[in-house]
């Protein structure tokens, strides 16, 4: 290992902070990359490869995206001597570079959210009725995580009665876990919610079925109450429907174990693996996914059905990598284990059910239909809307009188394009 | 015109040529007919056609205002255009002026013998716009693409236009002539560089005429070979003819037969090998646009850098596995003979497995997150 | 306001729609900008909310899989937004597709160009295939070109994940030309082989600049290939007549590639066949096809930059220029175009007078 552990630590560090800033100047690339120049630089400068370093940043394949982020782990990664310019392929994924999170941030997140709701309900509240939410006693961060937890819980009931496969019943987990990291509860109600991310999970998962059926096979539900809410939580998931799963890398891991030559099949049970996707599958209660990568639940979850293997398998990938790796993935399987052990169970549904109807007093009520606020919102909505077409027909009546000369070549350009633009409200 | 010395100064470096050549051809029968003649000399600056040539305008008519002299009695009068748009002969321009700066005859404005210029147009007017407009397009050169958009742009060919005009009919010269001046200063850097570009396109057409005329040489050289080999081909087949008849006891009418068809073979091949050279010449004359300083460079299987982790596992040919029992039984063998290999399938699973096996989680929080507090702020980079 | 819908307004703010250039079957594409930079984008609005299955399938698919792909040969996503109820994909502009090109009567083809367009294709399939996605939709006017010359696969909207065992695949995909027999014969169990015949066909075309298996439908399409490339017979293609929707179509003979392709090379030859192979698992992968002595025999693949493009696409950009002044820089070449097009579309005879002025090209020749 030609890279020390010191160095990688240093570098580690760097490069998150770099990648943090990038994220904070959003829609500024520009500086997000020189960051991670700056990181590059340093770490070249030490490698003692710093022109190859750099020159590689210009010649990469794989265009801008998240070119800062790619720095975080190069060090890191065991086969980085051997293919040091190249960029492993995770670090392209959108669940890498915009769905992972340190548990701290995780926490942070959640309570901004919860605290920004609060502040909009209580306004809502008062400018409905003044005065009317000091005695209501809103959710706090832990009870819409509780909820939401709960309606993970169906997510499987539902795909057991459609016959859906692992892999719509995983993302549709995935989905649901990350809406609410960008929504709350008090706004939007998980239950709803729950069946969309389902639906939506069919159809970036390929296995799509008709909305009709879909919603006629679950008690109480409309498909609109689906449609309704499946653009946002698209949106939510800022488009991004591709998900890495523990479940498919628990099957590889499994089938590698055949690789391994002390390994007997005995050994190699369908208990084992049955036990171990238990596992898997207790995870999606857990924050894991969101803060792991599924390779490493994987394993935990191997190495809680069987031990020994996820041992002995974890010695034969170990072989080459520096000591600081493996005791990175120590720590990380230790980590890892104490979610699922801790809390990669249903919860305790009584205790949610007296969040649920806390809730039903605290919603937002600019979401509710029917209520002051939600009239109130709609028709500001509205007027902006009939603002925005009389603009329109302005220009139009205004392009057509107008008898300046060169006015026409305007017309041709600009008008016309605004016209076009405007057509996003039909 | 306010600034006299100015009028001329777009001119400079260009020099009249002395003396009359001009019209010693010109016997013409309707004398009355205003006639243009070229001449091959570019240092006049007058209006040029493409061949960059300057088209001088006379007329039978042509009489000097200043000596009176006229065609009829001097067939190489030559009348030049002063800068103030009088026209004299120049036997009277060098009379006046070869002393110094001198009042024109006419309006008495300050003149330069140099300052005078051939004259293109009949109309005198027209002269004058061309000339204003000319020393306008020199510093007012941006291009469409030098603004954000067509309004700017439009704005800024009213404002040309607006001095255009006002030049041209001598209203407000002082103000207008300092706004020339302060648009120069303004705009000094963007005017170089578009005179550059104007330079480089010039450039590029010539160096594109230039493998034009090359190329119809190749082409010519090539036709004269071809011919050639033609020429020779058929002096051979009838020699060969000839000899056939003399050694063959073959009927003759089938030696000729056969040496014709032998000969058509070989034509037909040599029209075909011209066809493909005439597209090559074409292929040719489409790529001397582009710049062939790029050169081809030799073909790399894998070109990206993405790592996909396969030096960290050996897929196997068959595995044990619950999930593809079907697709390996097959009993039908649909799925081999609809190209699904299971293998693709593990390939995905075991790397899945091992990617990014090693990452550590990410920890803590950053600075921004505690300031900002926004939730929103950790999504949006994409 | 939501956090959502304020992290989509600081998007939507970062891009400028234009001119409306395009309009497919689930989308219109405009030809647009970044707003700080002026770099030029095309926009795809895809109308959703028209559905009664809510979000199409197309638009699923395609934005899942562009979000996860950098590749210089597939093109960039920049960024996704929504304007009310229209999902707005921000792609990077290009100016002209590989159809376009093969049907230009005016460009002649180098046979180094043809092999600089496979490879590049290859290497998007390649990667496409290497993160376990088919593309199920090549075809030349999928293959779009750059200003630079860069081939990038495109539309990703009939893409999928390679299915998991036993799962089964709509046998309704890629473009009928260029499908492969497989599919016609009504498979609902394949893999990357679909998208090589497809590669293929495409292979074919450039080389005769017309497509190669022109089915009339779908039955026409089986007899087409069998005619080019001979009825398969039990030992090319073990298991075919098994297939589904399985038909004898009749008995062509299989005559040699070299009797339509007269001036290719036998490298070249030897790749169109491993590509359109009957047996799906005998064609050649896009890794292999890389590997092939045609890519590494001379000549070497033209470079991008140089390769045969449109006269159109060459001027376009300047019609289409807003504000962007380094495309002037692209050198005087297309300066040959009149300076201002707009101005001369316009009938007005007022207008038309003051372009006059500049027509007569005063500068020039000082």
């Amino acid at each position: 290992m030609p890279v020390t552990y010191t160095g990688n630590e240093v570098d580690c560090c760097l490069g998150r902070i770099a990648k943090e800033d990038g994220q904070e100047t959003a829609g500024d690339e520009e500086e997000g990359v020189v960051d991670g120049e700056v990181v590059m630089e340093r770490r070249a400068g030490r490698d003692g490869d710093g022109m190859e370093g750099m020159s590689t940043r210009g010649l990469h394949g794989g265009g801008g995206q998240g070119q800062e982020n790619k720095l975080v782990q190069i060090n890191c990664d065991p086969r980085q001597h051997r293919s040091s310019r190249m960029t492993p392929a995770y670090e392209a994924s959108t669940q890498f570079n915009n769905w992972r999170f340190s548990p701290e941030r995780l926490v942070l997140v959640r309570d901004a959210l919860n605290s920004a709701a609060v502040a909009a309900i209580k306004s809502a509240f008062d400018a409905d009725e003044p005065g009317s939410s000091a005695d209501v006693s809103f959710l706090d961060a832990q009870e819409e995580h509780l909820l939401v937890k709960l309606y993970i819980t169906k997510i499987p009931q539902l795909c057991g009665h459609f016959r859906f496969p692992e892999e719509v019943e995983a993302t549709a987990i995935t989905y649901l876990k990350r809406f609410y990291l960008r929504n709350t509860v008090m706004d939007w109600h998980p239950k709803n919610v729950m069946l969309t991310a389902l639906f939506l999970a069919t159809k970036t998962t390929n296995n799509p079925i008709s909305l009709e059926s879909y919603t006629s096979n679950i008690p109480r539900t409309s498909t609109s109450d689906v449609l309704d809410l499946e653009f946002l939580v698209a949106q939510s998931l800022n488009f991004e429907f591709a998900v890495w799963h523990s479940h498919r890398a628990l099957w590889g891991l499994w089938l590698d174990l055949q690789s391994l030559s002390d390994v007997t099949e005995d050994q190699r049970s369908r208990d084992v693996y049955e036990t171990a996707l238990k596992h898997v599958r207790d995870s999606r209660f857990t924050d894991a996914e969101l803060i792991y990568v599924p390779s490493q639940i994987a394993l935990v979850a191997l190495s809680l059905a069987s031990p020994f293997l996820a041992q002995k398998w974890l010695d034969s990938k170990s072989s080459g990598v520096g000591e600081s790796c493996s005791e990175t993935l120590q720590s990380v399987v230790v980590a890892i284990n104490d979610l699922i052990v801790h809390t990669g169970h249903p919860p305790d549904v009584e205790a949610v059910r007296e969040v649920d109807r806390r809730l039903k007093l605290c919603k937002n009520p600019e979401k509710v239909v029917g209520s002051n606020a939600y009239l109130v919102r709609k028709a500001e909505e509205e007027r902006k809307a009939e603002a925005k077409r009389n603009k329109k027909a302005q220009d139009i009546r205004r392009a057509e009188e107008d008898d300046d000369p060169f006015g026409n070549a305007l017309n041709e350009g600009q008008p016309r394009q605004q016209m076009e633009l405007d057509d996003d409200d039909d | 015109m306010s600034r006299p010395s100015n009028a001329g100064g777009w001119l400079k470096g260009t020099t009249v040529r002395k003396g009359g050549t001009a019209v010693t051809n010109s016997h013409s029968t309707r004398p009355n007919t205003p006639q243009v003649q070229s001449t091959s000399l570019t240092a006049f600056s007058g209006v040029k056609d493409t061949s960059g040539r300057t088209t001088e305008y006379f007329s039978m008519d042509d009489q000097c205002p200043v000596c009176k002299s006229d065609r009829y009695l001097n067939p190489k009068l030559r009348l030049l255009v002063s800068a103030c748009y009088h026209k004299m002969c120049e036997s009277c321009i060098d009379r006046l002026f070869t002393l110094g700066p001198a009042p024109c005859p006419i309006c008495q404005k300050i003149l330069r013998k140099l300052a005078f210029t051939p004259q293109t147009f009949e109309d005198l007017t027209v002269e004058k716009e061309v000339k204003v407009r000319r020393r306008i397009a020199k510093d007012f050169n941006k291009r469409r693409e030098d603004f954000p958009d067509l309004r700017s742009y439009n704005d800024y060919l009213e404002e040309v236009e607006d001095i255009t005009f006002n030049l041209i009919n001598d209203l407000d010269v002082a103000e207008t002539e300092a706004r020339i001046e302060r648009y120069r200063k303004e705009n000094s850097t963007l005017i170089e560089l578009n005179v550059r570009r104007e330079e480089q396109y010039v450039q590029a057409l010539k160096d594109q005429e230039e493998q034009d005329r090359l190329e119809r040489e190749h082409r010519a050289l090539e036709a004269r070979k071809e011919e050639e080999l033609e020429r020779e081909e058929k002096e051979k087949d009838r020699r060969e003819i000839i000899d056939r008849l003399e050694t063959s006891t073959k009927d003759a009418v089938k030696v000729i037969a056969k040496s014709r068809a032998e000969a058509n073979k070989r034509s037909s091949a040599r029209t075909a090998a011209t066809a493909l050279a005439k597209s090559s010449a074409q292929l040719l004359r489409s790529r001397a646009a582009q710049s062939t300083t790029v050169p081809d460079v030799p073909h790399v299987p894998l070109q990206d850098d993405w790592y996909t982790y396969e030096d960290m596992y050996t897929l196997r040919d068959n595995y044990d596995d619950i999930y593809s029992e079907a697709v390996r039984e097959d009993r039908e063998g649909i799925m081999r003979a609809g190209g699904y290999r299971v293998q693709e399938a593990w390939d995905r699973a075991v790397r899945s497995a091992v990617t990014a096996l090693f990452l550590p989680p990410l920890s803590g929080v950053s600075q921004s997150d505690i300031t900002s507090g926004a939730p929103q702020s950790i999504l949006t980079s994409t | 306001m939501d956090a959502v819908e304020r992290a989509n307004a600081e998007r939507q703010k970062r891009w400028v729609k234009d001119q409306k250039i395009g309009e497919g079957t689930y989308a219109v594409v405009y030809r647009g900008r970044e707003a700080s930079t002026s770099k030029k984008v095309a926009i795809k609005k895809i109308k959703v909310g028209q559905f009664k299955d809510g979000l199409d399938m197309s638009a699923v698919r395609e934005v899942k899989y562009l979000r996860e792909l950098h590749h210089q040969n597939i093109i960039e996503l920049m960024d996704v937004f929504s304007s009310k109820t229209n999902l707005n994909l921000v792609l990077e502009f290009l100016d002209s597709d590989l159809e376009i090109i093969i049907k230009d009567r005016t460009l002649v083809f180098l046979p180094a160009d043809i092999k600089s367009w496979m490879a590049m294709t290859f290497h998007g399939l390649e990667f496409c295939h290497r993160n376990f996605i088919l593309h199920r939709d090549l075809k030349p006017n999928n293959l779009l070109i750059a200003f630079n010359g860069q081939l990038k696969l495109a539309d990703f909207g009939l893409a999928r994940d390679f299915a998991d065992p036993g799962y089964k695949m709509t046998c309704q995909v890629i473009t009928r030309w260029y499908r492969p027999p497989e599919l016609l014969f009504g498979c609902r169990y394949y893999g990357t082989g679909v998208d090589i015949w497809s590669v293929g066909c495409i292979f074919a075309e450039l080389m005769l600049r017309t497509p190669y298996l022109p089915g009339e439908s779908d039955m026409d399409q089986l007899k087409t290939v069998f005619r080019a490339l001979g009825t398969p017979t039990e030992e090319d293609w073990p298991g075919h007549t098994k297939l589904p929707d399985y038909v004898p179509v009749g008995q062509f003979p299989r005559t040699p590639l070299r009797d339509l392709f007269t001036a290719a090379s036998g490298d070249a030859l030897s790749l169109l066949s491993r590509c359109l192979t009957y047996e799906p698992r005998r064609r050649v992968s896009a890794r292999e096809a890389l590997h092939h002595p045609y890519f590494t025999s001379l000549p070497y693949p033209t470079h991008p930059s140089k390769l045969p493009k449109p006269v159109s696409a060459q001027s376009r950009p300047l019609e289409e220029v807003d504000g962007n002044v380094q495309l002037s820089a692209s050198g005087p070449g297309v300066k040959a175009a009149p300076p201002n097009r707009l101005k001369r579309k316009l009938s007005s005879p007022i207008d038309g007078l003051r372009p006059l002025a500049r027509k007569l090209d005063f500068g020039q020749a000082l």
